[in-house]
């Protein structure tokens, strides 16, 4: 008689991984649903959610302008190097550089960045309040989580990330602008050439910044309320955020992406 | 008094300050790793259980992350690809990006916010439940035994993940191709082939061994100096990340200006 293998085979390894995906997904859209169902009817605490924005956007100015801007002149050397082996000239490397940096670049780079800054603090703040038992305390009196601690961040992101979003293209703009005309030559001028943009860009554009400072808050906050154990548990709570929101980005960027380009033939 | 101590001069001073003891934290740690590798001074097994736990379970989110990224960068090529009708150039427009910059730099995110974080949030367990202070009692040195292992398996994890993910990149992009441009994934493949030279894989591969470092000795930096129990441990986690990525970025540029 042989004994039951004490390593589970792989069918029960993809299945442990498959529950615990479901489960956590289940606990993603409740979490979601109680957030959207508290900011449109729930009665906001005065001066919470300005407070938030301080927290989330003042905060990170300095984060978002260094990263950001070292992304745009590394970006621009880039692509100059790329585009000098196939044409000589860069004169259309602003109007090329300007019309992904609306699509794409600035939201998603720009959303990465915000995850680990903002989804690993809400994460980190909201797992400590778990673990020594101040959640447990709001719900004892009658509040929900969700509606205290995660909808004046949810409403704060959902501002901050267009307006973070927005000043970090413009600092990787200026610093790619920067980089081509003080390595290439390409004068100012030239650079700053919108001929590219059209509606469709700045739509998408906009739709990123939108998806993703939703996504951030709703996911890390899923990550923090899901908080066990002391200390340790809240190290793991943090790294589960800025994992999972960035991954969250990186998803919703392919949908976006493809439906817009789907949605905008050139 | 507090007026003074919020002034814009005293809250640039103060952050310069905290930048300069990280800076100068992150130094002296990096120094004192090194002195332990003349001789290798090092706990084996330590060595290869952080090796499978960063590397081995760091494949899926690295495998989805490499997919999405290819894909994402033939969707951003294709609105050129389209506007100049040249589909050869699908192949030039998306490797060229993906090896030498934004796979490595990608990857290197996601493997900060998955190992680098979670190095934080052990290390810093260990910090504020004293277990670190006890190992020293013992007379066993925490640098080798704890720190070294970690920062070796997770340069040479975050090296060995990333031509794995350049791979699959590559992949998720071909076939993105094939199926929204209509782009074969033959044809894919010869403007791949064509264009990039061996010299940008090695650029990428190069600038991976430095986004190692910076996670690995941040990560246990901030794990190493946290202060404060489990909020302490949050703080740290956050503070490690955001250094991270700074880091990454900043290590980023002068590389590429360095190694064109």
């Amino acid at each position: 008689m042989t004994t039951a293998r004490p390593t589970p085979g792989l069918a029960a390894t993809l299945g442990a991984g498959l529950l615990e995906l479901l489960a956590g997904a289940r606990g993603l859209a409740d979490v979601g649903r109680r957030t959207v169902y508290w900011t449109l009817r729930g009665k906001p605490e005065p001066g919470a959610a300005v407070r938030a924005c301080y927290e989330t956007g003042n905060q990170s100015v300095f984060f978002i302008s260094v990263t950001m801007g070292f992304f745009g002149m590394i970006l621009v050397f880039q692509s100059a190097l790329q585009a000098l082996r196939v044409v000589p000239d860069l004169t259309m490397l602003g109007a090329m550089y300007l019309e992904i940096l609306v699509r794409d670049l600035a939201a998603s780079i720009g959303a990465m960045m915000l995850a680990t800054r903002v989804g690993a603090g809400i994460a980190a703040e909201i797992g400590s309040m778990v673990v020594t038992e101040q959640v447990d305390a709001l719900r004892m009196c009658g509040v929900d989580p969700v509606n205290y601690l995660l909808v004046p961040r949810f409403k704060a992101s959902l501002i901050m990330t267009g307006v973070l979003i927005l000043w970090g293209g413009a600092m990787s703009f200026l610093a790619g602008g920067a980089t081509a005309y003080f390595l290439f030559g390409v004068s100012p001028a030239t650079f700053a050439n919108p001929i590219m943009l059209d509606k469709g860009d700045v739509l998408i554009g906009l739709a990123k910044c939108l998806a993703y400072g939703a996504a951030i808050p709703i996911v890390s906050g899923y990550c923090g309320l899901s908080t066990r154990g002391g200390s340790e548990g809240v190290g793991w709570a943090t790294t589960r955020a800025v994992v999972n929101s960035s991954l969250a980005v990186i998803v919703l960027n392919f949908f976006i992406s493809g439906a817009g380009f789907l949605l905008f033939p050139v | 008094m507090s007026d003074a101590a919020d002034s814009l001069p005293a809250r640039v001073g103060r952050a310069t300050f905290g930048i300069a003891e990280v800076l100068g934290g992150v130094a002296l740690l990096a120094a004192r790793l090194v002195r332990r590798l003349f001789p290798p001074r090092l706990d084996g097994p330590e060595l290869l259980r952080n090796l499978y736990k960063m590397g081995v379970r760091s494949l899926p989110i690295v495998a989805v992350t490499a997919l999405f990224v290819g894909a994402i960068m033939v969707i951003q090529a294709g609105v050129l690809i389209r506007r100049f009708g040249a589909e050869g150039l699908l192949g030039w427009g998306a490797g060229f990006a993906t090896v030498r910059e934004v796979g490595p730099i990608l990857i290197a995110l996601m493997f900060s916010g998955r190992v680098g974080a979670n190095n934080t949030a052990e290390l810093g367990t260990m910090t504020v439940t004293e277990q670190i202070d006890a190992l020293s009692t013992l007379a066993i040195d925490p640098l080798s035994y704890l720190i070294l292992p970690r920062c070796i398996a997770m340069v040479s994890m975050l090296f060995v993940l990333t031509i794995f993910g350049d791979v699959l990149a590559l992949v998720g992009a071909a076939y993105t191709g094939w199926g929204l441009l209509g782009v074969s994934v033959a044809t894919f493949t010869n403007g791949l082939v064509e264009a990039v030279r061996v010299w940008d894989l090695a650029t990428g591969l190069i600038k991976s061994v430095l986004f190692g470092g910076i996670i690995a000795l941040s990560s246990s930096y901030y794990g190493l100096t946290v202060k404060g129990g489990a909020p302490g441990v949050g703080k740290a986690v956050n503070g490690s990340v955001v250094a991270s990525a700074t880091g990454i970025l900043v290590t980023d540029y002068f590389s590429t200006y360095v190694l064109q």
